[in-house]
């Protein structure tokens, strides 16, 4: 990861320039570069095509005394397109050790989205390359942002700087491959945040057991590992406003270390993919990190369901009824919709537990999301209308953009089961509906309105291909979402 | 359909019809007394909707009598209306259902028979279009080919309806070589049709078009579907039958909006003569389109279908109705369509009729990725992507893929592929055929396109000036 500097808005004489430039001419630092070289660089982008479209990009080298500058096209100066061509210069830039941004153009807020964009392009899952030359490996050491509004643009980059270190620890958790990454060593790692002051609890099987947590144990039980609840608590709320009203937010996440389906086992092409069916815990766990990194004047609740599903002689069957944490029973039809049963406990426990202010839970939940919405928007299903406006624009500002799916009583009948309260599968029609349905029910509402929402990421949480602030692979989709919606509703 | 009509009393029928509130829907009562009474559930106070839902289940239930009254004094006159409306819907039957006994005459016993009898000309020829709708899905192929299908709309010109079959060779001159395409492999009994039916209204303002998927069978073509299941494609045309089902609606009230239906009808037919994956076809639109799957073949006939409804009829919407994809019925299951478009007030509008009606729909997108998706390496675009095993979004796909055939004209489409048929009996009806889409299309001209200035398109106005 390279060193960020924001430095006064000064021309370098050598070395690699980046221009993030809007439609029309060559203003400011980049006028001074453009008379440096003798009128070339305005040459060069004619000569490329280079209009300062949004996405435009151009590559110059060796117009002297620079080696090398990059032209990104940001249409019009909005935050957005700044931190997007922050990001495409961090993936540019990986052969170089040094390079300025000339960032005099962008109001500070701009600067340090562009500084954000970078550092999140920038990050590299490679723990597990032994072999790789010095040669292969991004040498980018330090990257300069040139603004005259330095220290307002390091300011307000020091918080975004927190959560794109959130945004990290998820990538990485995400990334991690599952013989190393299952619900002990995952509890593990949620037990480094206590450095960030974040309240770390993690409870075992015997703890879930007491708590009549039967829904997760029964998806736990086929594994050697035992299954794992964490709960995080950041106490960040002025101490003036504790003494009343103000109820924590509760954050849920489904934490599948690994997925093979369990007894109803998934067919072996693709089934490596299901290393991420706990991104949503990922995403949660990198929610806190964000929060507590940056400080947070917000009172966040943070639970995972750690579990590995497991076909062994111990496993879970199709047909067993099990009993969860707020008694309901559940006919388990197909061991391979276990994320639901998992969060079954987790929604009744925490309300039950933090009577929070509301609770948001995220799961890589079904393949039926993807088939209604591809890989660009997660579902969004809630109970309460305020709450799923707030999501969808906290979603919208920092680009993980959620779109809202249905619920209902139709729906919700196709979940009956002629032994039990409900089984956990409702068919193939409407699959992330009855889903929906299902964690619903575990949601009491009964003697005072919860407002929940359920994000169904599984279409999101894993990108096939690069994008510009996201490397292929992980994208941590959800912790920037949830830190802005925090931002906007108990910091505000 | 079910004779209604609306008197003070009316001592004369065999059996009478009782409200009575707390039993469930779908349940009867038969009470004791000298003549037969049967109670149904009902509550009074409920809404126009919950009285339509409790006259169609009580109609779905009963399956005995030929005639009867309905006690409805306690009701006002357009919640008897709402009633009646409910019984109408119930009581069909698929055409050719063998030993049913069904209700053919209703009596509604009501304080106010003049004011019902009016609100009940407001809802009937929804009703009477939406059971067309029905009786046509229910068809099997042999019987509904293309131009059995196409016959039949000739029955419309008595409603005042103008209708207008064009085969090959107009389609040839057209250039509609996606319909053609996929009409390709069908036997002589169901070539490729483009039906056009028009209804003048009143108002001066261009048409709000219609287009109808119309595919009468649908083997899935080249690339074949599995026999598990195949039958039920015989309803692969319920789109096109949506379509024919509201324009006669709108012309038995009498409606002031001009409205176009455009029907593609063809069967896609595994024959010698079929398209293949592979091929490139060009469109009435001039754009070539890359055949990935055979089976995605409602797409390809919508193209040329909704291409022609523009150039043809510049309308001021056009809405497109198909059973278009197995991807919306996952997404949405069997109680919602899947509402795409290009424009926020028709797809609000469209979904505020379809709530009022009881035929629900829910907003899916069209994002950057799913068009650019659709880039093929060797025609303007392709019209799906290949199946590899993995969860793709075909309904949207399906809709980016129409949406690049409707240019600025405000555009929606309703994939109501899991809504066409019911397994079972659902709050409209009974198992079967439903006829989803008359009554909200019916709905939206009403609420939305009988008068001249009513949110008009960018450019109607222009258009308009251009015909006087």
């Amino acid at each position: 990861m390279p060193d960020f500097a924001f430095v006064k808005a000064t021309l370098p004489r050598t070395g690699v320039l980046v221009l993030p430039l809007p439609e029309g001419g060559l203003g400011g630092l980049a006028a001074e570069a453009d008379a440096l070289t003798g009128g070339a660089l305005t040459r060069a982008l004619e000569a490329a095509g280079f209009k300062g479209r949004k996405g435009q990009q151009a590559n110059l080298y060796g117009l002297a005394p620079y080696s090398r500058i990059l032209a990104l096209g940001l249409g019009t100066v909005t935050e957005e397109a700044a931190e997007a061509a922050g990001g495409t210069a961090a993936a540019a830039l990986a052969t170089e050790r040094e390079a300025t941004i000339l960032a005099d153009g962008l109001p500070a807020a701009a600067a340090a989205r562009l500084a954000l964009g970078a550092k999140l392009r920038a990050w590299r899952f490679d723990r597990y390359r032994t072999t790789e030359t010095a040669e292969d490996k991004p040498k980018l050491e330090r990257l300069s942002i040139a603004t005259a509004e330095a220290t307002a643009a390091k300011q307000a980059f020091a918080p975004l700087s927190a959560v794109a270190e959130g945004v990290f620890l998820t990538r990485d958790l995400v990334s991690e491959p599952p013989n190393i990454l299952h619900p002990i060593s995952f509890a593990e790692r949620c037990r480094e945040l206590e450095k960030l002051g974040i309240e770390v609890e993690v409870l075992g099987l015997k703890e879930l057991r007491k708590l009549n947590f039967g829904a997760m144990i029964g998806v736990a039980q086929g594994s050697q590992h035992e299954p794992r609840l964490v709960v995080m608590q950041w106490k960040g709320a002025p101490k003036a406003r504790k003494g009343g009203v103000a109820k924590p937010i509760c954050f849920l996440g489904k934490g599948v270390t690994f997925d093979t389906g369990g007894i109803s086992i998934k067919p072996a092409g693709g089934m490596e993919d299901m290393k991420w069916d706990m991104a949503g815990a990922g995403a949660v766990v990198g929610a806190m990190a964000a929060l507590a990194g940056r400080r947070a004047r917000a009172d966040v609740i943070g639970l995972v369901g750690l579990v590995e599903n497991m076909p062994s002689g111990t496993a879970q069957r199709p047909g067993d009824v099990v009993t969860t944490h707020s008694g309901q029973t559940v006919e388990v039809i197909n061991t391979d919709a276990e994320g639901r049963l998992v969060l079954a406990d987790m929604l009744s426990y925490a309300q039950g537990r933090f009577s929070p202010r509301c609770m948001i839970d995220l799961a890589t939940l079904t393949g039926a999301i993807i088939v209604a919405l591809g890989h660009e928007h997660a579902g969004l299903f809630s109970n309460d209308e305020d709450l799923a406006s707030r999501l969808q624009a906290a979603g919208a500002s920092v680009g993980e953009k959620l779109w809202r799916m249905p619920l209902g009583d139709a729906y919700d009948k196709q979940i009956k089961s002629d032994i039990a309260d409900m089984k956990n599968v409702g068919g193939r029609p409407g699959g992330a509906i009855t889903a929906a349905q299902f964690l619903q029910r575990f949601v009491d509402s009964k003697v005072a309105p919860m407002p929940w929402a359920h994000l169904d990421i599984a279409g999101t949480a894993w990108s096939s291909k690069d994008q510009p602030t996201i490397p292929k692979g992980a994208t941590a989709f959800g912790v920037r979402l949830l830190d802005r919606l925090v931002a906007e509703m108990a910091e505000g | 359909m079910l004779a209604i009509r609306f008197r003070r009393r009316g001592a004369e029928a065999a059996c009478r019809l009782e409200p009575e509130p707390g039993l469930p829907f779908g349940q009867l009562r038969e009470r004791p007394g000298a003549t037969r009474r049967i109670g149904f559930g009902l509550d009074a106070a409920a809404g126009p909707r919950a009285h339509e839902q409790a006259g169609a289940a009580a109609a779905v239930a009963l399956t005995d009598l030929r005639e009867a009254a309905l006690e409805a004094h306690g009701v006002g006159p357009s919640q008897a209306a709402w009633l009646a409306a409910g019984f109408a819907l119930g009581s069909w039957r698929p055409p050719g259902a063998p030993g049913l006994t069904r209700l053919k005459r209703l009596t509604v016993l009501t304080d106010q028979p003049g004011a019902a009898e009016a609100a009940w000309a407001g809802i009937a020829p929804g009703v009477e279009g939406c059971l067309l709708a029905r009786d046509l899905v229910s068809l099997p192929a042999n019987q509904l080919t293309t131009r059995a299908f196409a016959s039949r709309l000739e029955a419309l010109a008595e409603v005042g309806i103008a209708v207008d079959v064009w085969g090959r060779k107009r389609l040839a001159r057209a250039g509609l070589g996606a319909l053609l395409a996929v009409g390709a492999g069908a036997g002589p009994a169901s070539p490729p049709r483009l039906a056009i039916l028009r209804w003048r209204g009143r108002i001066a303002a261009p048409p709000v078009a219609f287009v109808g998927k119309g595919l009468v069978f649908d083997t899935g073509g080249v690339c074949i579907k599995p026999a598990r299941g195949m039958a039920a494609m015989r309803a692969d045309m319920a789109g096109a039958a949506a379509c024919v089902g509201a324009m006669l609606a709108l012309a038995r009230r009498q409606s002031a909006a001009p409205a176009v239906a455009v029907l593609a009808l063809a069967e896609n037919a595994t024959g010698a003569a079929s398209y293949r994956p592979g091929d490139v076809l060009r469109t009435g639109s001039g754009r070539t389109v890359e055949v990935v799957d055979t089976d995605a073949e409602g797409r390809l006939v919508l193209a040329d279908a909704l291409h022609q409804a523009i150039v043809g009829h510049a309308p001021r919407a056009v809405i497109d109705l198909a059973t278009l994809t197995g991807a919306v019925v996952t997404a949405l299951g069997h109680h919602r369509a899947g509402l795409f478009g290009n424009d926020s007030a028709l797809m609000a509008a469209i979904a505020a009729a379809g709530e009022a009606v009881g035929e629900p729909v829910w907003p899916l997108p069209i994002g950057d990725a799913h068009r650019t998706d659709l880039r093929s390496d060797i025609a303007d675009l392709r019209h799906c992507l290949p199946a590899a095993g993995r969860p793709l979004p075909d309904a949207s796909h399906g809709a980016a893929f129409l949406e690049a055939f409707v240019g600025a004209t405000p555009w929606a489409h309703l994939d109501i592929a899991g809504v066409d048929t019911q397994r079972a009996a659902h709050a409209g009806g009974p198992a079967g055929a439903t006829g989803f889409g008359v009554r909200l299309l019916d709905r939206l001209v009403a609420q939305r396109f009988e008068s001249e200035d009513h949110h008009p398109p960018p450019g109607a106005s222009s258009l308009r000036a251009a015909s006087a």
